[in-house]
């Protein structure tokens, strides 16, 4: 395991870098347990400090330390990132293997409603979410809204892998030695399409983390809670480029950019791993 | 001699309906045999002629279209028909009693998980052994086999093709069943592979003591393992007999070709091929399926298709060119309303 990590950051650029990237990511997560502030109290330290060597990235216009700030900030977002994807991976990986495997009129009616699911327009339905939520609103009960939309693309994907899995010999012989349905699909089926299902996790994680800043910035969340998207809130509220606190803004932006691209590296990498086949290659190299 | 397998008037059909067009194809019609204990029984004949659909009926692995629509299967290890078990007794039979190295069977192993969890995923709830024993069974089995037990932690792409088939056929071989049923394990394999996977089967067979259908196309094959050897043509077991009979003495004319186009050493007279293709099962000829090529064809067999009739000890064969015993078969009802209908459809 130690040595795979060791050749794919060898050999591999691409994981380099994305690693690098995540693990600062996760860095910085992990360092908000060491916060010596309560990331949600205001007027700890003074406003509107630029970056200095007391205050790394500076403090912003609610007396809040924007490094502790961002660090809080971007656990809370990766958990709801991880949630999400976590759970919307069950979701298609039960869809799409069922729906494969079986065929016939369970594949209709399941893909039928995958594919209503596939053109629900998910931004107005998030809003109305939230309209709908407005009092009870938490971020367990958003990720999973958003991991209960989050599914169908990846359902339909894993789909199409286990239409091809189910014609193939080993399956059959599976049958013919009278496994059941739920074993053939979790013994078999499974192990063939998780490299997939790692890189489809990465993009899911950028895709609800992406959604969340969204609905943040503009306010639709429960911004009591500090996260990448509803610290930009906060800065648009107190209008920190106009007031010039620029590295209120800026902070949460980078990092979360850093969040896409290295997750996205990641996902582009992971196969070379999860492939035994690639991982010879790259041996014989 | 104690019978291993008995099959009679085996029929197995595709029964197909697209969009109100109804299509009755015959693969399998009427076809009656008997497989004995510890032997090889081979089955041969050219591509479509019902060889894999005749192998899947009897190991009762038929999925729609296909369909079985008479006859008996019967195994030596089972009280009654092996399609009056139910779905759970049939998955408890197979691997322990039946098992069934299927056409492509080097991809049985799932490409994905080491050789190991193939093992495990076949062969563990038949073998009924606690997991600590279960490996060690399995390792010692592959060295009964000539097989180093490390060929179990690798992936079956590290493997060549003849290594996956061998290592097939030891997952096959595993529960020690009474009866095997092979679909072409050798097609993929050059000629040395061939002939140690042959031995390997070979072995494998006496050890355990088990009967075996051997299906293939390929002659040579044949005539190295098997013991008796049933000729297929269209559907049909056209002649049956000790394979070295049917090399020596082929009677049926459809055998005699078929044997005479097989190069020999020496002899460098021109092989004349056989004019005309196999007919089609969805709409077979009147009479003797073969009548359309046959050099000897008569006014009767254009009529009524022969039946397979004994001819000495245990030689049978279905023509009436060879012998004036041999007499129509049975004619066979017609099914259902479906092959009225499928008579005017086809097309």
């Amino acid at each position: 395991m130690l040595s795979t990590l060791r050749d794919l950051f060898r050999y591999n650029r691409e994981f380099a870098i994305g690693a690098s990237l995540v693990l600062v990511i996760v860095a910085l997560s992990v360092a908000s347990f060491f916060s010596p502030y309560p990331a949600i109290r205001s007027y700890v330290v003074p406003p509107d400090i630029p970056p200095s060597w007391a205050y790394p990235l500076g403090t912003n216009s609610r007396g809040q330390d924007v490094f502790w700030q961002l660090s809080a900030a971007m656990r809370n977002s990766l958990l709801f990132g991880i949630s999400v994807a976590f759970i919307s991976r069950i979701i298609s990986l039960a869809v799409g293997l069922t729906s494969g495997y079986l065929g016939g009129f369970a594949d209709r009616v399941l893909m039928s409603i995958n594919d209503s699911f596939v053109v629900i327009p998910l931004f107005p339905i998030l809003l109305l979410f939230f309209f709908l939520m407005r009092d009870h609103m938490s971020w367990p009960l958003l990720a999973l809204a958003m991991a209960s939309l989050g599914w169908p693309y990846d359902a339909r994907l894993i789909r199409s892998i286990a239409l091809s899995l189910r014609t193939r010999e080993f399956t059959t012989q599976s049958v013919f030695s009278g496994m059941s349905t739920r074993k053939i699909l979790v013994e078999e089926h499974l192990p063939y399409v998780l490299p997939i299902v790692f890189a489809t996790t990465m993009n899911n994680i950028n895709w609800s983390i992406g959604l969340e800043v969204t609905l943040s910035v503009i306010g639709f969340t429960n911004i009591e809670t500090p996260t990448i998207g509803t610290m930009i809130y906060w800065a648009n509220q107190h209008t920190a480029m106009v007031a010039g606190v620029w590295w209120w803004v800026l902070a949460p932006v980078a990092t979360v950019v850093m969040t896409f691209i290295g997750l996205f590296l990641l996902a582009v990498s992971m196969n070379e791993y999860i492939d035994p086949r690639s991982r010879l290659a790259r041996m014989g190299a | 001699m104690d019978v291993a397998l008995s099959v009679e008037n085996l029929r197995a059909y595709y029964l197909m309906d697209y969009f109100g067009i109804k299509r009755e194809v015959r693969a399998v019609d009427d076809i009656s045999l008997v497989v004995n204990r510890n032997e090889v029984y081979g089955l041969a004949g050219e591509s479509s002629c019902g060889k894999t659909t005749f192998l899947k009926a009897i190991a009762a692995a038929t999925r729609p279209p296909l369909e079985v629509v008479g006859g008996s299967t019967r195994y030596s290890f089972l009280d009654r028909d092996i399609y009056a078990l139910s779905p759970e007794e049939l998955s408890e039979i197979r691997w322990k009693h039946l098992s069934y190295v299927t056409q492509g069977s080097m991809n049985i192993l799932n490409p994905v998980r080491r050789v190991r969890h193939s093992f495990v995923d076949f062969a563990f709830r038949h073998l009924g052994l606690p997991r600590s024993e279960f490996f060690g069974a399995v390792e010692q089995h592959l060295r009964r086999l000539n097989l180093v037990p490390t060929v179990l932690n690798a992936y079956p792409h590290e493997l060549s093709g003849g290594m996956r088939q061998r290592v097939t056929i030891a997952l096959a071989t595993i529960c020690r069943p009474e009866f095997i049923i092979a679909d072409e394990p050798t097609t993929a394999l050059d000629v040395v592979v061939q002939k140690d996977v042959l031995a390997m089967i070979r072995e494998a067979q006496q050890q355990i003591g088990s009967s075996m259908l051997f299906v293939t196309h390929d002659m040579a094959v044949h005539a190295n393992i098997t013991d008796r050897l049933g000729i297929m043509y269209a559907g049909h077991v056209v002649e049956e007999a000790p394979t070295a009979q049917i090399f020596h003495e082929p009677r049926h004319p459809y055998t005699e070709h078929l044997v005479a186009s097989l190069p020999r050493i020496g002899d460098r007279t021109q092989r004349t091929a056989l004019p005309g293709a196999p007919p089609s099962l969805a709409d077979p000829p009147s009479g003797c399926r073969f009548h359309p090529r046959c050099p000897l064809a008569m006014d009767i067999c254009r009529e009524a298709n022969p039946s397979l009739t004994v001819l000495s000890a245990n030689h049978r064969v279905a023509c009436y060119a060879v012998s004036p015993h041999v007499k129509p078969a049975t004619v066979i009802p017609v099914t259902s309303d479906s092959t009225t209908e499928s008579a005017g459809l086809v097309e």
